[in-house]
């Protein structure tokens, strides 16, 4: 079964249509129990996250460890990695080597990044399956993920700087934007992570 | 959540309508620059402009004022009213408006739809005004049997990134927005919407950012001084 995980600040309701709209079942769940699959959908804040995450980090990590697949969108990617600078210093899930941080200002920057961006793919496996260089999806976040293997970013966009849009390393994924908000193209991202 | 100021054109003034009436108007000032420029000052990023005249007519009938709101202002412009045309698309942009928004047209015509968001992309936003959950055509004039669901399923998959949805009973009538409505739409969708219509307190502001909406689209309550823009603003997370 695939799981949403719900851990009380995330918006799990758009993300469970999506998957559901794609024709598959998905269950909203605060453990991984009878997951073959996870989802880790996010909104707000790293720290706040974290530390809604921190008594479930030992039970992720071992499900990502025995090779079942895992997805993390929007801040949900940003808690795979390490750490995060994000009002303060906070350590996350770990699972990809790297960390959060904010997004350098520049005049005239616009931070949050909120909007449609286009995406300059990497490789073609993946999140990156059927893709179309310079397909826009749909972007809201103040801070990026800087991965310690620069081989394991799938896409990238561009806001000020270039950055990671979507990331496979092994069996962990991420978006940083909303697959579930981005249209067609956000579907079909959806549907390759789901049919993996 | 981002937060859209309007200003409703009409003759080159900034009025407002209750509920789409266009004879229950009220002037609010003869120099919508001004009216900009006050809700730049007070950290508006985006605004949300309608040609009236144009949304009764079927082309962009307040150019002039537009280009001039654009010229004296930093922050996006967005304009909805009488564009029912890639040519008019194109001449707002080309005056320096960050989006333009389409509505009616879009309901009968879906070639023109298809067009508009290959073209223009995210540049390109789909009014879709209802009435009891039935879309209104024509300046509000008119109300069709096309459930505003239905319109809003079509559009996606004619490409198109982004929704402004507006209840138009609760438009100008500063009785809160209807959320059920949004939710209902923004179910049936996987794009970003934005809310407008019946934001009259700065509550209304914070119940829209609890919901899956993008921004919201505050007007007579801004005119009327329920609250000033800079305290909605502040009322909720950027």
């Amino acid at each position: 079964m695939i799981t949403i995980l719900d851990y009380e600040i995330n918006n799990l309701g758009s993300v469970a249509k999506a998957v559901k709209h794609l024709g598959f079942e998905a269950q909203c769940r605060r453990d991984l129990q009878g997951a073959s699959k996870l989802i880790v959908p996010g909104v707000g804040a790293f720290g706040a996250a974290m530390e809604k995450l921190m008594p479930m980090r030992d039970e992720i990590r071992a499900f990502a460890a025995s090779g079942k697949p895992v997805l993390g969108i929007c801040l949900g990617m940003q808690l795979l990695f390490d750490s995060s600078e994000e009002l303060g210093e906070f350590e996350g899930l770990g699972l990809l080597p790297g960390r959060v941080r904010y997004l350098p200002p520049a005049p005239g920057l616009k931070i949050p990044n909120i909007g449609w961006r286009s995406l300059a793919y990497r490789r073609s496996d993946g999140l990156g399956n059927g893709a179309i260089d310079g397909e826009q999806v749909y972007f809201v976040h103040s801070l990026y993920a800087d991965p310690v293997d620069p081989s394991d970013v799938t896409a990238t966009a561009t806001h000020g700087i270039q950055f990671t849009a979507t990331i496979q390393r092994g069996n962990v994924w991420g978006a940083q934007f909303h697959p579930e908000k981005s249209g067609a193209v956000g579907l079909r991202m959806l549907s390759k992570f789901l049919a993996c | 959540m981002l937060i859209l100021p309007a200003i409703d054109l009409r003759g080159g003034y900034c009025v407002r309508l209750s509920q789409g009436d266009y004879a229950r108007e009220t002037i609010y000032d003869s120099d919508p620059v001004r009216v900009a420029l006050d809700f730049e000052v007070q950290g508006g990023q985006f605004l949300h402009v309608v040609d009236l005249d144009g949304a009764k007519s079927g082309i962009p009938e307040n150019l002039d004022a537009v280009r001039a709101i654009v010229r004296a202002v930093r922050m996006k412009v967005e304009v909805g009213g009488g564009v029912r045309s890639l040519e008019s698309a194109r001449a707002l942009l080309d005056v320096g408006v960050a989006r333009v928004v389409v509505g009616s047209k879009l309901v009968h015509d879906p070639e023109l739809a298809h067009l508009l968001f290959t073209e223009l992309g995210d540049r390109v936003v789909a009014g879709i005004d209802a009435r009891d959950g039935k879309v209104a055509v024509s300046g509000w004039t008119e109300t069709s049997s096309i459930d505003a669901v239905d319109l809003a399923e079509k559009m996606v998959s004619a490409g198109c990134r982004r929704i402004i949805l507006t209840d138009i009973e609760r438009d100008g009538m500063l009785t809160g927005p209807n959320l059920e409505f949004l939710e209902k739409v923004s179910a049936a969708v996987n794009i970003p919407i934005i809310q407008s219509g019946g934001i009259g307190s700065l509550d209304h502001i914070r119940q829209v950012a609890g919901s899956t909406a993008e921004g919201v689209i505050v007007g007579r309550a801004l005119y009327e001084g329920k609250f000033l823009l800079h305290e909605a603003i502040a009322a909720v997370p950027a």
